[in-house]
């Protein structure tokens, strides 16, 4: 089965404060089709990062299994990118060697990889920013290298942790944009975490909400809006807009 | 008395020995004092007694020979810290096991302080040059442990995950973001255990007594030369400020100030 297949996954740990097992995450099944871009959508602290993490590897689901491409999830791996929240960046690597760094340690040689990589950083618009530090660049166009990173090692999933909640309201506006814009020419594979209504109605094909924790698939919601989306047109689209609201009573609908 | 200050003024339009205007105005201070002549001269004297010392050690090759045996030894003290304490704070700092292993024992032989251990070096090794590699060896390493297992725990958990999902191995994280994101506090670990080391080693040249910079001052003692003492104790500092500002201060600017690590100094 190609895609990403979530069977039965949970997970609980050993909360230290409180004395007991904690379920983070419970008997969550889902299906991500190759191309499709599937939006998380939960209350803080409802599992939906947890869940992030143990499809990118990073931590060992308690129960259940998940399937990449029908190949059973064991670690991390440069088949699933990841975007983080706090971007992640390589500060004593500039904008070019952190881009072209999963080309690097798949051993593809110095010009190759350069020029792969000045290509990914042209699509995010960072063009002549190539030679900077990360510490010299906005948050904005910080997170732009972080996508731009992922895009380069061409993964068959892309993982983004509420990648634009830590720049500023106007800038994610564009960033949300860019990222639809890459998505409608390339049609990447995207798990997309968010607590977001908005965002993940606007950007996404399908937002899967979760439960307050111990987080569970409340619902499901295909999101038919037309594309290319851009807030301009969406801010006053009926359709748009009642999606919101329905997608927003789930996730504020007691557990 | 005025040639030398001209000299010091246009000198002082160069930034590189900018930072030597403070030091100008304490000479100045010093031959002030001098000139007053409120102590006696053969206990109190002043730089151009000191200056006539030095060049007239130069003269004998005492001075240069001193000055490369302490120097060599500071190196090889860097470099055995460097070899030893970066591998040594990595395990402890990453291995767990390791670190129940070698921590305590590291703690234990931290408080048996360079000096504790000279009376039984002396016995062993006798009065030579491998007494005082092991001295300042052994006091450069400790702050390099404790410094680098810190670093590579201050590095995020997220910049780990972001390697190993760009597909990192374990060898690649280490070298590409372990390594990298420890070096503020590895430079530091350098800059506290050279400055230990320093001292160790000069204490050590005191009491070991065949060459070196803390060898001659205390050689002086006998023949009385409060000269040779002042001038010892003035290399001491020049040389720790050159090993500052021509080594650690470039590295840092290169590395952990170039990559936004720390903030610039002013």
């Amino acid at each position: 089965m190609e895609g990403l297949v979530i069977r039965d996954l949970s997970k609980t740990y050993y909360d230290i404060y409180m004395g007991q097992h904690v379920a983070a995450v419970e008997a969550i099944s889902l299906e991500i089709a190759p191309g499709e871009f599937v939006a998380i959508l939960g209350p803080s602290g409802c599992g939906k990062t947890t869940l992030l993490n143990m499809v990118a590897g990073f931590i060992p689901p308690t129960r259940g299994e998940i399937l990449l491409n029908g190949r059973r999830i064991q670690g991390p791996g440069p088949d699933r990118g990841v975007v983080f929240q706090s971007f992640a960046l390589f500060p004593w690597k500039t904008v070019l060697d952190n881009v072209a760094f999963g080309l690097k340690m798949r051993g593809v040689p110095r010009e190759e990889r350069d020029r792969i990589a000045r290509e990914y950083i042209a699509l995010v618009g960072l063009d002549g920013f190539e030679h900077r530090y990360p510490h010299e660049l906005s948050g904005g166009m910080q997170q732009r290298v972080g996508v731009a990173r992922v895009l380069a090692n061409n993964p068959d999933l892309l993982l983004m942790d509420e990648p634009f909640a830590s720049v500023d309201a106007q800038t994610r506006m564009t960033l949300q944009e860019e990222l639809t814009r890459i998505w409608e020419t390339r049609h990447p594979t995207i798990l997309f975490v968010t607590h977001d209504v908005e965002e993940a109605v606007f950007l996404a094909n399908r937002v899967v909400v979760l439960t307050p924790r111990p987080g569970r698939v409340r619902e499901s919601v295909a999101v038919p809006l037309p594309r290319p989306r851009s807030w301009q047109h969406l801010i006053e689209d009926p359709d748009y807009k009642s999606l919101v609201a329905r997608v927003l009573g789930l996730v504020r609908a007691p557990a | 008395m005025m040639p030398l200050r001209r000299w010091l003024r246009r000198l002082l339009t160069y930034p590189a020995v900018q930072g030597a205007g403070p030091f100008v105005l304490l000479v100045a201070l010093w031959a002030v004092v001098v000139q007053l002549e409120i102590y006696p001269r053969t206990f109190f004297p002043g730089p151009q007694d000191v200056l006539r010392s030095f060049v007239n050690l130069v003269y004998k090759g005492v001075l240069p020979t001193y000055l490369q045996d302490s120097v060599t030894r500071l190196a090889v003290g860097a470099g055995a810290g460097i070899c030893v304490g970066i591998p040594l704070g990595l395990l402890i700092g990453l291995h767990p096991a390791s670190y129940r292993f070698f921590w305590p024992l590291i703690i234990f032989f931290q408080a048996i302080g360079d000096i504790a251990w000279l009376p039984i070096l002396l016995i062993w090794f006798g009065f030579t040059l491998t007494t005082m590699t092991f001295v300042i060896v052994y006091t450069v390493i400790f702050p390099m442990i404790f410094n680098t297992a810190l670093g590579v725990r201050t590095v995020p958990v997220e910049m780990i995950r972001a390697a190993q999902s760009l597909g990192a191995s374990r060898w690649r994280v280490l070298v590409e973001v372990l390594l990298p994101g420890a070096l503020p506090n590895v430079i530091t670990g350098l800059r506290n255990g050279l400055g230990y080391g320093w001292r160790a080693l000069i204490a050590a040249e005191i009491i070991v007594g065949t060459s070196g910079i803390g060898f001659m001052m205390f050689d002086a003692r006998r023949s009385g030369s409060v000269v040779e003492m002042i001038l010892g104790m003035i290399l001491l500092g020049i040389l720790w400020y050159v090993v500052d500002a021509w080594i650690l201060r470039p590295a840092e600017r290169a590395t952990i100030e170039r990559w936004g690590l720390v903030r610039q100094t002013p």
